[in-house]
């Protein structure tokens, strides 16, 4: 049975009283609940606050590049299938650098839990205006304020038919645990949006911010499984922020489209050489 | 004229500003971010355009249509943005565009660490991106020429409508020194004679780098050899350091050259006749006055550098391996130390290691 001591404290490099601390616990809390060991668990980051999180977890990990979790994640499910694969990476990471990539996910639809660690500003460059940045907010880069529209990620999911879309509130550990083990035992590609205050850098999105905002979907009925409906909430934002699962759906995954991985990962596969060696017959 | 304390990454966007760039765009790195900072600053005060990219990309493709519309443009980054770059660079340099590139080095390869490195001299001085071109290419040693060197980069890369790379390192980007401001500023001026400006004079010009002829493009990356050649022949910079009598003569530019600077000083003290030659234009490399220096002397050649030997091989190039060329360097972001280089100098004083 795996249990918390699976997933080890260890020391971090994150300012006291950042977001990064209840989104790290929820995940572990997470793959404890759906019983998976650290040695079944791929954890892949990007650059950036967020992309340090595999430093932090006892399970098989690697940094990426800035921006291309997604591919790499890809990369290690087309690989080995069996693995439980998490991406993380911050709102710049995930959505600027990495945008078109997300598309593409989406599109693919891989067995991937890609987890966003949004905090509305690229924390390791020390505060620019990142793509989910409000309209206004001041940064040094931004002098006189915010310019560009922000994106809504969960729009963006949605509207691309993302077979998971959810958001969590680093401040609402327990909640953000529960949408984490419902997207890692989903069948297909998930998208986790999560709201985390950056006590250094946003002065703007602040704990107490969000904690006058959100509400949790599940509490007023919302049953996400319509797409029109679940689009309609992904563009709430301002006086009260839904959190939760948006939409759902089961379709084919990119695993699906390999005939060769109902055979089984390669590593639990017997050594059979037949088929190459037909092959380079057949080129005598 | 004025004098003010300044971080080597404010001195790049004085300079462009001195220089008359009216377009910045820039994605954050680290040890890079005070040049977007800076710019994101002054732009805008100015009436100039600054854009925050969303990817490297992005920002270097945005570079491509400034310098398409005629204006002076530039960018910034470190190691991993500047390698994100190359796909644009390739582009500019086949299109024959003016632009800016400052590069402040940082340690790798990969996402390596935010430490100073000179290791991306071969990206930069040979290439990186695909393609029979080469950048012009710019290493600063201080404040001041951090300032000095973004002016003549401009000057450059509109001269000879080609990209400019201005190479320092993550020490280079982050010091504070004295820097004497530039006397002449350059207004913002558009070029119309090759530019697509939206005028009528305009028209006819083309900006492109496809040429699906290949006798076309066999004569246009001909063309740009004979450019690359004018480029050798007028352009080479360069400094001598107590160089007359020397036995022992250190290569070195960008940070490193500092301290070897220093050595040579401590050298001469204890009676070893050393000198300091450093290269300030990367492209053109100095190649005919080391080879001078090779034939004439019997000295022993030291190249000093925070990377693999990478500028060691020009070097290597340069003298034909007529003299013995050495290398003092540090890698991963570590700083080469004076007594390193002291050490090497004193053991080949004593005619050991050659």
């Amino acid at each position: 049975m795996v249990t918390m001591e699976d997933y080890p404290d260890i020391e971090t490099e994150w300012c006291p009283g950042c977001g990064n601390f209840g989104i790290l616990k929820a995940i572990r809390k997470a793959l404890v609940s759906v019983g998976k060991a650290p040695h079944e668990v791929l954890i892949v980051s990007g650059i950036g606050q967020a992309g340090k999180l595999p430093h932090y977890m006892k399970c098989n990990t690697f940094n990426g590049l800035h921006g291309r979790t997604l591919p790499l994640a890809t990369g290690s499910k087309a690989a080995n299938h069996d693995l439980t694969v998490l991406t993380v990476g911050g709102d710049g990471d995930t959505y600027g650098e990495g945008g078109n990539h997300l598309i593409h996910a989406i599109r693919r639809n891989p067995n991937i839990t890609a987890i966003v660690h949004d905090n509305q500003i690229y924390g390791l460059t020390k505060g620019q205006a990142s793509p989910t940045s409000e309209l206004g907010m001041k940064t040094k880069v931004q002098t006189h304020g915010v310019v560009n529209t922000p994106l809504s990620p969960l729009s963006l999911a949605v509207s691309l038919d993302c077979s998971f879309v959810a958001r969590g509130y680093a401040g609402n550990i327990e909640h953000l645990a529960g949408i984490l083990e419902e997207a890692i035992k989903h069948r297909g590609f998930a998208l986790v949006d999560i709201l985390q205050p950056c006590v250094t850098f946003n002065k703007l999105n602040t704990f107490k911010w969000y904690a006058e905002r959100v509400y949790r979907l599940d509490e007023e009925g919302y049953v996400p499984d319509d797409r029109i409906k679940a689009f309609e909430r992904s563009l709430e934002w301002g006086d009260r922020i839904p959190i939760g699962i948006f939409y759902k759906k089961e379709k084919p995954t990119f695993e699906d489209g390999f005939g060769t991985l109902g055979e089984g990962t390669l590593i639990s596969r017997p050594k059979d050489q037949t088929l190459v060696e037909e092959l380079i017959d057949s080129f005598m | 004229m004025v004098t003010q304390l300044i971080k080597g990454n404010t001195a790049v966007i004085i300079g462009a500003l001195y220089a008359g760039c009216d377009c910045y765009f820039g994605y954050p790195i680290t040890p890079a971010s005070e040049i977007l900072h800076e710019a994101s600053f002054y732009f805008p005060m100015l009436g100039r355009k600054f854009v925050q990219a969303e990817s490297e990309e992005a920002a270097i493709n945005m570079v491509y249509g400034g310098a398409s519309a005629g204006h002076r443009v530039m960018t910034a980054s470190s190691g991993p943005g500047i390698s994100l770059k190359q796909e644009g660079i390739s582009y500019l340099a086949g299109a024959e565009l003016p632009c800016v590139i400052v590069d402040i080095m940082r340690a790798g390869p990969g996402l390596g660490n935010i430490g100073p490195e000179q290791a991306d001299y071969n990206q930069i001085v040979k290439g990186g991106g695909h393609g029979n071109y080469k950048n012009i290419v710019l290493a600063p040693n201080s404040v001041q020429e951090m300032c000095d060197l973004t002016i003549k980069a401009f000057e450059l890369s509109f001269k000879y409508r080609n990209p400019a790379v201005v190479l320092a390192d993550g020490v280079l980007g982050q010091m504070v020194e004295p820097l004497k401001f530039p006397t002449n500023a350059v207004q913002p001026q558009v070029d119309t004679s090759w530019a697509v400006a939206a005028t009528s004079q305009t028209r006819q010009n083309l900006i492109t780098s496809i040429f699906l002829d290949f006798e076309q493009l066999e004569d246009f990356n001909n063309r740009l050899q004979k450019k690359y050649e004018l480029i050798e022949h007028q352009e080479v910079a360069y400094e001598k350091y107590m160089m007359e009598d020397a036995d022992i003569i250190l290569v070195s530019y960008g940070i490193s050259s500092r301290i070897c600077r220093s050595a040579v000083e401590q050298a001469r003290n204890k009676g070893i006749k050393v000198g300091l030659f450093r290269p300030i234009t990367l492209f053109p490399f100095p190649a005919k006055e080391l080879f001078k220096l090779a034939q004439t002397g019997d000295s022993t050649f030291i190249c000093v550098e925070m990377s693999n030997g990478q500028m060691r091989e020009d070097v290597l190039l340069a003298t034909r391996c007529m003299r013995p060329v050495e290398l003092v360097n540090r890698l991963g972001g570590n700083l080469i130390t004076f007594d390193q280089v002291m050490q090497k100098i004193e053991e080949i004083a004593k005619g050991g290691s050659t």
